[in-house]
């Protein structure tokens, strides 16, 4: 169970995020946020793992205070978050398995890691990780040597490094082809049926039906919706994206 | 007829005003620019050609001016003409001074010595020689003569080698011979003063004498006491013992290094370690001060944003001073030698590398940092996996790179004493040693290619 309480914040440039927003997410969600770009969406999605200090507010896990929480006990917590982003995120000069490695970042013996050494069951489960998201073959290419799907199935993969209890997925799919989009989000739907609860900000309303069991949007920083896939429509969806907005379909696989 | 008046004037007005002043008539038609560059063009062609004093070249700005009131009257009617011409009137003035200035004259060049002297030998580089055996013999002969000289003669295993008379003043006369050496072999008779000075007694005393030795392995011949041997002793008067020697070589077979060039090897070897020390050095002050001359992590607060300035304004002016001249004032400081050179090669080298250094992590993907303070990874093992993998391939790049630079940088610092091949250089241009001079270029050719192409591998497979 997470808990977002009156969450807001204000960058250095003054720009406003998010503005009191609160809402709840039961385990086992595949919960979707929607909203135009600049929204907040990112915003919130990174005040959960503290990637970026709220203002105000708070992020409460399983009782445990998040926005509270000290360095140390932040870590413990960050690990157990897996995180996919828009622009995957990977260190593109390093190989395939060194970046999702890195995901088990937060458990292994920081000073084996500092020196570059694995233990041969990490590595092990490295590879089980690629294997699930079907580029086991790839492990020792370099990262940009792989597409942008396959991209950002490694990135899916170092979030499964961490044996996470929750996934922040920031626009997973906004940078691929969109005939990519189902394959991505479908791995994340596998996740979730396994008992992973999701957070994943999406832009297309078909792919928001088709996967999210709950929906919330944001503009301008404020929470405008909240409640199940089945209740955002055209019309609900021009109101938060605005009037000018058209939506596009992805592709239907 | 007021019909073509009303258009012949505006046109005829236009041409006067360019023909007053150059490009004035462009300008007052609204070609603003046209109008200030063709009378810049023209100012600048008449102070060049009225300082260089050379009437026929009157003729480049009086071209201007007649097609700037050509280009106006033209330009009245509307026809805006093409400025290819009078930049080309302009660019063979440019090159006409050009000449003058350079003074292009080959009569000077002495075409007989410049093949005779430079290219020929420039073509024989001396790297390598064919291994040979050296059969050597001499004999004592006292100059001047003493009251009682000893007997000029002289037994080494099977070979005798005599001096007639036993002794002599300077320009004495001498009959010399030996025998037991190689038969029908080339010999070269030295003299040799007691301090080991050699003095050659061939043609003028400038020239080695060479006898080829009979079938029984003797020759004789005759030399004068050299008008040099006692130039250098203490007391001419005092009788001392000279030597003269008679030197055979034949080859045995295969080759060998060469003086010389086991010398350009040193050199060359000399040159890419130095090289190799300075972009060291160099990279060990680059980095620390690449952080502090990174905009994205200085730029925070006025006090870092301060430092940065100053780092980057050190840093430009550092490396906007050609290294040779650097080297110059190290020569100054550390004295002459490799030093000087290593440290001025080391002091660009951080300013260059710091640069480049700083431009990368300026260039560095904030994505993967976030990704991996995600996973729970602490702040340092965030900087090895996140950080580290985007800089170190860059950074090795830059560094070779700037060490193929330094190689080259290397051979100019040694002509101002920097050691290494270019000291080697500049000692064999003194003492006109052509040959060397050409191996030397050979030597350095290799070095840099070789190195550019194993620097373009490896920033390959880097980058």
């Amino acid at each position: 169970m997470l808990r977002i309480q009156n969450l807001s914040k204000t960058y250095p440039s003054g720009t406003q995020a998010l503005k009191n927003v609160s809402f709840d997410v039961r385990d086992g969600e595949f919960l979707v946020v929607i909203g135009l770009s600049g929204s907040g969406k990112s915003t919130l999605l990174r005040c959960i793992n503290r990637l970026i200090d709220p203002t105000e507010g708070k992020v409460y896990w399983d009782e445990v205070d998040i926005t509270a929480a000290p360095p140390t006990k932040l870590r413990h917590i960050r690990r157990k978050i897996g995180m996919v982003f828009q622009q995957f995120n990977l260190v593109k000069r390093s190989s395939v398995i060194t970046n999702v490695l890195s995901g088990r970042l937060g458990y292994v013996n920081p000073w084996m890691s500092l020196l570059g050494l694995w233990p041969s069951e990490e590595r092990k489960r490295a590879l089980q990780a690629l294997e699930r998201v079907g580029i086991a073959d790839k492990a020792s290419d370099r990262a940009d040597a792989l597409s942008g799907g396959q991209q950002q199935r490694v990135g899916i993969a170092r979030a499964l490094m961490q044996d996470p209890k929750l996934i922040l997925a920031d626009e997973p799919v906004a940078s691929l082809d969109p005939v990519l989009s189902h394959s991505i989000l479908q791995y994340l739907e596998q996740l979730n049926k396994e008992g992973i609860t999701v957070i994943c900000s999406l832009h297309f309303l078909d792919l928001v039906h088709r996967y999210a069991t709950r929906v919330i949007a944001l503009k301008d920083g404020v929470k405008v919706f909240e409640g199940s896939a089945q209740e955002i429509d055209r019309a609900k969806f021009k109101e938060i994206y605005g009037e000018e907005a058209q939506e596009v379909r992805a592709a239907s696989l | 007829m007021t019909n073509e008046t009303a258009t012949r004037r505006p046109v005829v007005r236009s041409g006067i005003a360019s023909a007053l002043v150059p490009g004035l008539g462009q300008f007052l038609r609204g070609q603003r620019y046209r109008g200030v560059g063709i009378l810049i063009g023209f100012l600048v062609m008449l102070v060049t050609v009225a300082w260089y004093k050379d009437p026929a070249w009157y003729a480049v700005p009086v071209l201007i001016w007649l097609w700037n009131v050509w280009d106006s009257i033209s330009l009245a009617r509307n026809r805006v003409r093409s400025v290819l011409l009078p930049v080309l009137i302009g660019l063979t003035a440019a090159y006409g001074i050009g000449w003058q200035v350079v003074g292009i004259d080959f009569s000077n060049a002495d075409m007989n010595r410049a093949v005779n002297a430079v290219l020929r030998p420039m073509l024989h580089p001396d790297f390598i020689q064919s291994r040979r055996e050296h059969n050597q013999m001499w004999v004592q002969v006292q100059v001047p003569c003493s009251s009682e000289p000893p007997k000029a003669l002289r037994e080494d295993g099977g070979k005798t080698a005599t001096v007639i008379p036993d002794c002599g003043p300077v320009g004495e006369t001498l009959i010399v011979s030996v025998s037991g050496m190689w038969p029908d072999t080339e010999t070269n008779v030295l003299w040799r003063t007691p301090i080991g000075d050699p003095k050659m007694v061939g043609e003028g005393e400038s020239q080695m004498l060479v006898v080829t030795t009979d079938e029984s392995g003797s020759l004789t011949t005759t030399i004068r006491v050299p008008s040099t041997a006692l130039v250098a002793a203490p007391d001419p008067t005092l009788p001392q013992f000279h030597r003269v020697y008679f030197d055979q070589y034949r080859p045995i077979g295969g080759y060998e290094l060469s003086f010389i060039g086991n010398e350009v090897l040193k050199g060359a070897l000399d040159t890419v370690a130095m090289a190799l020390l300075a972009t060291g050095l160099g990279m060990v002050f680059a980095i620390p001060i690449s952080f502090l001359a990174a905009h994205n992590l200085m730029g925070g607060n006025p006090i870092t944003y301060s430092i940065y300035v100053v780092v980057r304004t050190l840093l430009n002016i550092l490396r906007s001073i050609e290294s040779l001249i650097i080297a110059i004032v190290f020569v100054k400081i550390v004295g002459l030698g490799p030093f000087a050179g290593m440290l001025a090669m080391a002091l660009h080298s951080i300013a260059a590398l710091g640069k480049l250094y700083s431009e990368v992590i300026e260039g560095i993907d904030p994505g993967p940092i976030e990704a991996t303070r995600a996973t729970g990874a602490n702040w340092i093992q965030t900087v090895r996996y996140a950080v580290i993998p985007q800089i170190v391939p860059p950074f090795t790049a830059f560094t070779i790179y700037r060490w193929d630079i330094n190689v080259r940088m290397a051979t100019i610092i040694g002509f101002v004493g920097g050691g290494g091949i270019g000291f080697l250089l500049i000692e064999l241009i003194i003492t006109n040693n052509m040959r060397g001079v050409s191996t030397v270029f050979i030597a350095i050719a290799v070095i840099v290619m070789v190195l550019d192409y194993f620097s373009a591998k490896v920033r390959e497979r880097l980058v």
